[in-house]
């Protein structure tokens, strides 16, 4: 009969698409070092996500050219679109692990796809480094031996963030405040840590309104108006990516900044170079990783170097970042001397590791690298064709992470739950 | 809180309103003279923002770039919009909505994936021209003045399309066709080359809207996927079709907006929501619309 | 049910049962996913084949199961077993609420207003942070020890599934089903004769978001975590494109979209970033070329398959 012919045609096919994946991956050498990389080439990630794939490539060149991890695994990269979404993200994660059989997973953009494939990296026994989101959910509760944070985390940024204001407020005589921050994971954990240790800090200094623009708005005016008409004596912001673009350059046409003083918002190495003729000098702004404030360390300096070479443009702190986070994973297999991924886990522990910031230390408690925090104030270089931070104060690891006890507390709390 | 607060905000519920009509109408009219709703309105508005940044770019050192850019823009949308019609939405008129839906939908997938593969996926930025760079003030109230622009494109785009509608033949024929395709039809009058017309037109509108929007912030990938859903909600409220409808019904969007920032901040979007339920439900033709239509 | 349908059932059980002895992990997870979603497509036909109305507003349904299950377990440490049921009856609930109003409408009205309460849940599950954990999700679901495998929960979701598509069946096929068939077809005549066709509309809808509610109960334990996303309009879009590509007219048709959705994006996925495109233009042919889609292509060539379900469902927005 034709349909059934049909049927077994279509039948026999299905089975032929299913299992040629399946033994193509069966012959592949054991040899190379898989490496998979989740990060948001679409969504409101991709603006900081492409200099952080470009810079991983570059490392990978770099380590390859000497003939891989240990001189004899050549890395293999696997990169995914999370698409900034948790559920993307997790089938991402899935297909880099079961079908590329990658030993790392780099990224994610979102904190909240960083919490989402943290369990599965966990479950598959597969590293993870995520090296731009930096919610501090990462590490605190729901801890996985497996996930080591590069980044300053969300508590790390706010204690900075506070230690700046304070001391500003102190200065000016400030007493009030509202906080406008993006309605997501990061913009919620950046804006409760800082009205908290702001508290702690400052209890004379009183929140007034907090502002929740939804993620992706693109018209910021009924914001700007209505922080205004509470009249605070400064602003905090946590806004990212192109939010923050949007946010910035609206508010500036209002006269905002002019009006009303904007400390320690997010103002990353990618702001300054997108927004370099716009932006308003003598803003204090906050940054994690930016590329000048080091260029001291040879790491570093060769780093900027390769990159504005490889790619004509200065690297953002998300590139440094991604960049660390590859060097990190080769220090920790060669401390292993093994691509075994218990191994390596077990040789970061505690380590210390040469970054491009500095020579650094993961904490025991939660595998938080123990990096700075930077403020400093927006002005113009004669050395870059955009603005830099002037006054640089780097807010150590150490100083700005949350104290082990409470960590213990929190993880106490949650398994009461 | 005193009263030039309240219109400053006023203000800024407007400017965000007027950015609302600019997109809705031609989702409207589309929709009430074909009774298509078109899924990839916003991302073809997006294609617009794009275009736009592109010519602006090639022209940048001038000082009208701006000012040439987004009409330049709006006209190569509009040319999108007719490859699109003659390619595919006329190729299911006759058939159901469900078809008609999906394909449109389709649309802001595939166009989604072009202006990536065109564009890349780095953030575009367009330099305010500086003629609108300083706030103006209005009554002591400072309010961007982009977006006084903005506002008076608005005004401009319902006045133009009124005069259309309501002073024109075409335009005539037009809202027959909303009536009645038979009717028109059998008057001779050709009821592809209306729709076509209508879609392009539709079109034109929402690309200059993303013209216009390209210069307010960055220009970025996925930003169709936020304003889409508003722009179905603002023209649901006005009711299908109804061009007074829109303008009112974006205005109060924005408004409702604006004032649930003031003293709701966290139930904004939902709000929005809630209204455009309750008008479903309560008058699903919606406030300007006629039911015959429902 | 004829014997020759008994055989083909028979048969697609018993490949999905060997299926996964010959595949790898990652094309376990992939049948696993293409099982869940298929419940959740074919619950979405309920409305959309046998009712004869688009609901772009499905995905809330299925978040609400699967937000039930999730909250449940990592909360209360409340058994899967108790759970399923549990999302079934909360969305169900919600669906009875939100249905009293949709039901009213037809047409583009009716995809518009379930489009409209499907993002008001997502706004709900998005903005409350203390309940639900707001878009950072809710982690840590890990399903009971006898099912935490890719092999043993993707048996277990396959008898759940199969559960559901057979109580499903027998629904469509019974005196009610084909009542809703009528009230497709002509509801002014189904309401002459005497039919409540709101309160079968209502019952229908009701059922329908249930199952889509057992579905998004599998998901979680699947997917270890849950996030808001799971009920925007872009996861309504989901079943809506399976129903399409599979056929409406064919009771099956939503899985067969399944199958093909979910084992083409993990294919495609696997070697470019531009799936949006690939799906863009799979479904703009469909629609062009193959009204109908699969299973309107085995009905028209053959004869001696099963079950002709009548005409594709009427849209009753338009004026023409």
């Amino acid at each position: 009969m034709k349909t059934k012919s049909l049927l077994c045609i279509a039948a026999a096919l299905a089975v032929a698409l299913l299992l040629v994946p399946v033994t193509a991956q069966q012959s592949r050498a054991a040899e190379p070092y898989n490496l998979g990389v989740a990060l948001a080439i679409t969504g409101t990630g991709a603006l900081y996500c492409k200099d952080g794939v470009d810079a991983i490539k570059l490392a990978v060149d770099e380590i390859n050219a000497k003939g891989g991890f240990l001189g004899k695994h050549p890395i293999k990269l696997f990169i995914r679109d999370t698409h900034t979404k948790p559920d993307a993200a997790v089938r991402a994660t899935r297909d880099l692990i079961t079908r590329d059989k990658v030993r790392t997973v780099l990224g994610t953009y979102s904190s909240a796809t960083a919490v989402a494939i943290k369990p599965v990296c966990q479950e598959y026994k597969v590293l993870h480094i995520p090296a731009i989101s930096n919610s501090e959910g990462i590490t605190l509760t729901n801890f996985s031996p497996y996930t080591y944070q590069v980044v300053p985390n969300s508590y790390m940024q706010a204690k900075a963030v506070v230690l700046g204001v304070a001391a500003l407020a102190k200065k000016k005589g400030w007493k009030k405040f509202v906080t406008i921050a993006s309605d997501y994971e990061w913009g919620r954990s950046t804006q409760q840590n800082t009205v908290a240790l702001l508290k702690q800090q400052a209890p004379e200094i009183k929140l007034v309104k907090e502002f929740w623009p939804p993620l992706g708005e693109t018209q910021f005016t009924s914001y700007i108006t209505a922080i205004m008409a509470q009249k605070p004596d400064f602003v905090i912001g946590s806004i990212a990516s192109k939010d923050n673009v949007a946010w910035m350059k609206q508010a500036k046409a209002y006269g905002f900044f002019k009006k009303v003083p904007y400390p320690g918002s997010l103002i990353s190495v990618i702001e300054l170079i997108l927004q370099a003729k716009t932006l308003d000098r003598g803003l204090v702004g906050l940054c994690r990783a930016p590329f000048f404030a080091h260029l001291d360390i040879p790491m570093m300096a060769n780093f900027v170097t390769a990159f504005k070479k490889k790619y004509n443009r200065y690297p953002s702190d998300w590139a440094v970042m991604e960049y660390d986070a590859v060097y990190v994973l080769k220090q920790g297999i060669e401390k292993a001397k093994s691509i075994d991924t218990e191994k390596v886990k077990a040789a970061l522990k505690g380590a210390t590791v040469a970054t491009t910031r500095g020579q650094l230390y993961f904490r025991k408690i939660d595998n938080q690298l123990s990096c700075s925090s930077y403020l400093g104030v927006v002005a113009d270089d004669p050395k870059y064709p955009f603005p830099i931070y002037h006054d640089v104060v780097e807010v150590k690891g150490p100083d700005s992470w949350r104290p082990e006890k409470e960590i213990i507390a929190a993880r106490a709390a949650e398994k009461k739950k | 809180m005193d009263l030039s607060l309240l219109f400053a905000q006023a203000l800024s519920g407007l400017s965000r309103g007027m950015m609302l009509f600019l997109i809705a109408s031609g989702l409207s009219l589309i929709f009430g003279v074909m009774n298509i709703l078109n899924f990839a309105h916003a991302t073809l508005w997006l294609v617009g923002a794009y275009a736009c940044y592109t010519l602006w770019f090639l022209m940048q050192e001038h000082g009208f770039a701006v000012w040439v850019a987004i009409p330049l823009a709006a006209l190569g949308v509009a040319l999108v919009g007719w490859v699109i019609e003659v390619m595919l939405i006329r190729r299911v008129y006759a058939r159901e909505l469900p078809e008609q839906l999906l394909l449109t939908y389709a649309l802001v997938l595939i166009l989604g994936d072009l202006i990536k593969i065109t564009w890349g996926v780095e953030d575009k930025l367009i330099a305010r021209p500086a003629a609108l760079a300083e706030p103006v003030f209005i009554a002591g109230v400072p309010i961007d003045s982009y977006f006084v622009f903005v506002i008076a494109v608005g005004f401009a785009v319902y006045f133009a399309l009124w005069w259309f509608l309501n002073k024109t033949r075409y335009g005539h024929i037009v809202r027959a066709a909303v009536f009645s395709r038979e009717m028109v039809s059998a008057l001779g009058i050709p009821i592809p080359v209306i729709y076509t017309g209508v879609f392009v037109m539709g079109i034109f509108i929402a690309g200059l809207a993303g013209a216009i929007q390209g210069p307010v912030g960055s220009v970025t990938l996925g930003m169709d996927m936020a304003v889409v859903i508003q722009a179905f909600c603002v023209v649901i409220i006005g009711g299908f079709g109804s061009l007074p409808g829109t303008l009112v019904s974006s205005i109060i969007v924005g408004e409702v907006y604006a004032f649930a920032i003031l003293f709701w901040p966290d139930g904004a979007l939902a709000l929005i929501f809630i209204l455009t339920a309750i008008v479903l439900i309560v008058r699903p033709w919606g406030l300007f619309g006629t039911p015959m239509r429902a | 049910m004829s014997a020759k349908k008994l055989a083909w059932a028979g048969a697609v059980f018993a490949a999905l049962l060997a299926m996964p002895l010959v595949l790898g992990e990652f094309w376990v997870l992939v049948l696993t996913e293409i099982l869940i979603l298929g419940l959740f497509a074919v619950s979405f036909n309920m409305i959309f084949g046998y009712m004869g109305q688009l609901s772009f507003g499905h995905a809330a349904f299925y978040g609400v199961g699967a937000y039930t299950t999730g909250l449940m377990m990592v909360k209360a440490g409340v058994p899967l077993g108790l759970c399923l049921p549990a999302s079934m009856i909360m969305a169900g609930l919600v669906a009875l609420v939100l249905g009293y109003f949709c039901i009213r409408l037809t047409g583009i009205y009716f995809a518009i207003l379930t489009m409209a309460f499907g993002q008001l849940i997502f706004y709900i599950i998005f903005q409350w942070y203390g309940f639900t954990g707001g878009d950072n999700g809710l982690q840590g679901i890990r399903p009971p020890a006898l099912l935490d495998g890719p092999w043993s929960y993707y048996y277990f979701t396959l008898l759940v599934v199969t559960a559901g598509v057979i109580v499903m069946w027998i629904i469509s096929e019974s005196p009610f089903g084909y009542t809703m068939r009528a009230i497709r077809d002509n509801p002014q005549r189904t309401r002459f004769v005497g039919v409540n066709t709101k309160k079968y509309m209502l019952i229908n809808f009701v059922v329908a978001a249930m199952f889509a509610g057992l579905a998004g109960g599998l998901w979680g334990p699947f997917n270890r975590s849950l996030a808001p996303d799971l009920c925007n309009w872009h996861q309504s879009g989901v079943p809506v494109f399976m129903t399409i590509i599979g056929g409406p007219t064919g009771f099956l048709g939503p899985l067969i979209g399944s199958v093909i959705y979910t084992f083409l994006m993990a294919f495609v996925t696997g070697f470019t970033e531009y799936w949006p495109l690939t799906i863009g233009i799979v479904i703009t042919l469909v629609v062009l070329f193959l009204p109908g889609g699969v299973w309107g292509l085995v009905e028209r060539y053959g004869a001696a398959l099963p079950a002709r379900e009548g005409p594709p469902p009427e849209g009753e927005g338009g004026a023409s």
